[in-house]
């Protein structure tokens, strides 16, 4: 699925849905954003200025951190492993320096504060993934945007593959979010939760911006015509 | 979240004894069935048979399986990361013929002919991973490549020399049966701490569970291929050295089919072929259950042939096995 000409502008502290029909182009520009695929064209700014972004790694450093769908944790791991891999936590030794021995205390410790913080109810935390229910899932791969992400969660339909309550959970996390300082990006496929937990929604329509509305001026049926194509979008950043 | 089912354990205390403690439990549940396995097999032979109850036989089969055992920690941490080496046996067989090399003409001390045949080992586990994330030939065509080209190496290598006849201390590290054991149980230790206490170690059953989320999560996850691959080249040169130190002689044709009965150890321990799960440990456990298979069977008078056909059910059986338990969950 290819882009063309998306802007996106997201304010400081504001939750920001993307909705559009499959193939729309969400999830491409989401992976564009966090340099998981390459762009061809366009920049990113961050606080007005130029962000080199051209890989995961990249979007890491700057404090973006993302939740793919379908590709949030691994399931043959730990909870543990999962929240800290690629940024596991080293013993403060030289057995830390020289052979990147990791520091489960450290890391033990980080994870419980992290989960009490956001009352996720997980003790079990060196069982492997797929021991765990997709909310529990779901709830350690958002709690890793608060453990790690700065300043930016992107997160890839949420809630795409829960339960109506497992749902409620995650989306009054995703809520909370907004509270440890993150702006969040979320694609979405669910009206409810964009009227109900977004401040402004996006509309993509076949890799290109359709509409940008406040969420307190639009209303579900306006919404789905932008997205089927049925109502004309201005494609105007609101 | 708030149900009964959870509510229950957040009481509890989350501090570094129930930490050690929980990681034993866990480690223990994978393991307990395998060894149930092998205490099994043990005890039908020590019934059935005599002789096989003796000490001696004991010490012969953790002698056997030594050198198979270290080469096969290796394999252990491939597989684990989702890749496959099946040159390892040839990697074996150059590392021998070269070591043979460093120590009967170049006369090189027994140390640095050592080092040499492990750097030369790394070197080309190395290349077999290089080659993979450079051309993204798959892992099975690249090391079945690898199979073929250094098992032609090394009788290059070994064409019209005789090697054999090594300096005393060299054939010691391959003498009886304690020496051998020593080092097994060095590797295995040395790699179970590497998979399961290192950064780069642990990435493995990331890498080998889900490639892209690893990824995505900023895991550089070709240079750690190409690292585990090294480490495999390594521990195959180590059991070469082994070997090599043992029978006294270094030749081409050893170390065939070495990477089969490595793989096998490591699935009959119940190490995934898949990639994401497994230990040192379960594959230490598969490789004493093949030897005491060995052993036992020919106490009792059954010919190579038999084993080897009991060998190969064994190996269907513990991967069905495997199989049926994850489909029962």
């Amino acid at each position: 699925m290819a882009l063309d000409a998306v802007d996106l502008t997201l304010e400081e502290g504001e939750v920001l849905a993307v909705v559009g029909d499959n193939g729309a182009g969400k999830s491409t520009l989401i992976k564009a954003l966090t340099g998981a695929i390459p762009r061809t064209s366009g920049t990113i700014q961050f606080d007005g200025k130029d962000a080199q972004i051209d890989s995961p790694t990249d979007a890491k450093a700057a404090g973006i951190e993302t939740v793919y769908q379908d590709l949030a944790l691994v399931n043959e791991i730990s909870i543990t492993q999962n929240v800290f891999l690629g940024r596991e936590i080293l013993r403060d030794d030289w057995l830390g320096r020289i052979f990147g021995v990791l520091d489960f205390k450290k890391m033990d410790r980080e994870i419980r504060d992290l989960f009490t913080k956001l009352d996720i109810r997980i003790t079990d935390i060196y069982r492997d993934a797929q021991a765990f229910s997709g909310g529990q899932r779901q709830a350690v791969a958002l709690s890793k945007t608060v453990m790690f992400g700065k300043r930016i969660a992107i997160l890839d339909e949420p809630t795409a593959a829960l339960g109506v309550r497992e749902s409620q959970m995650a989306m009054d996390l995703v809520r909370s979010l907004k509270d440890h300082g993150l702006s969040v990006i979320m694609i979405t496929h669910n009206m409810q939760h964009v009227l109900n937990y977004c401040d402004r929604v996006m509309v993509l329509r076949l890799g290109k911006l359709t509409a940008v509305r406040k969420v307190s001026e639009v209303d579900g049926d306006t919404l789905v015509g932008l997205i089927t194509g049925t109502l004309e979008g201005d494609a105007k950043d609101g | 979240m708030a149900d009964a089912q959870n509510s229950s354990t957040a009481v509890s205390n989350p501090g570094a004894t129930s930490r050690t403690f929980d990681r034993l439990i866990h480690e223990f549940m994978q393991i307990w069935q395998v060894v149930a396995a092998l205490a099994l097999i043990y005890l039908v032979f020590f019934v059935l048979s005599p002789p096989f109850r003796s000490f001696d036989t004991l010490l012969s089969i953790f002698g056997q399986a030594s050198i198979l055992a270290v080469l096969a920690c290796g394999t252990t941490v491939v597989l684990i990361s989702g890749g496959l080496d099946l040159s390892v046996g040839s990697i074996f067989a150059v590392v021998g013929v070269s070591v043979g090399i460093l120590l009967a003409e170049v006369n090189l001390p027994v140390w640095l002919a050592v080092l040499g045949g492990l750097g030369i080992g790394a070197g080309l586990g190395a290349l077999n991973g290089i080659v993979q994330v450079a051309t993204g030939v798959p892992a099975f065509i690249v090391t079945l490549g690898g199979l073929t080209a250094y098992k032609g190496l090394a009788e290059i290598l070994a064409s019209g020399r005789d090697l054999s006849r090594f300096p005393d201390g060299f054939q010691s590290l391959g003498a009886g049966y304690l020496v051998p054991m020593a080092i097994m149980f060095a590797a295995a230790i040395l790699t179970g701490l590497f998979l399961t206490r290192t950064r780069l170690g642990s990435r493995a059953f990331a890498i080998g569970g889900n490639e892209e989320v690893a990824r995505l999560a900023g895991v550089p996850v070709k240079r750690s291929r190409i690292y585990y691959y090294m480490l495999g080249g390594t521990l195959a040169a180590l059991a070469a050295i082994m070997e090599v130190a043992k029978l006294n002689f270094a030749m081409p044709a050893r170390g065939q089919s070495y990477e089969l009965f490595a793989i096998a150890a490591v699935v009959i321990g119940g190490t995934s072929l898949f990639g994401g799960r497994g230990g040192v440990g379960k594959t230490l456990i598969g490789m004493l259950i093949m030897q005491t298979i060995t052993v036992g069977l020919s106490y009792m008078g059954v010919g190579t042939s038999y084993q080897r056909i009991a060998i190969g059910i064994i190996i269907i059986a513990a991967v069905y096995w495997d199989v049926w338990r994850r489909s029962a969950r």
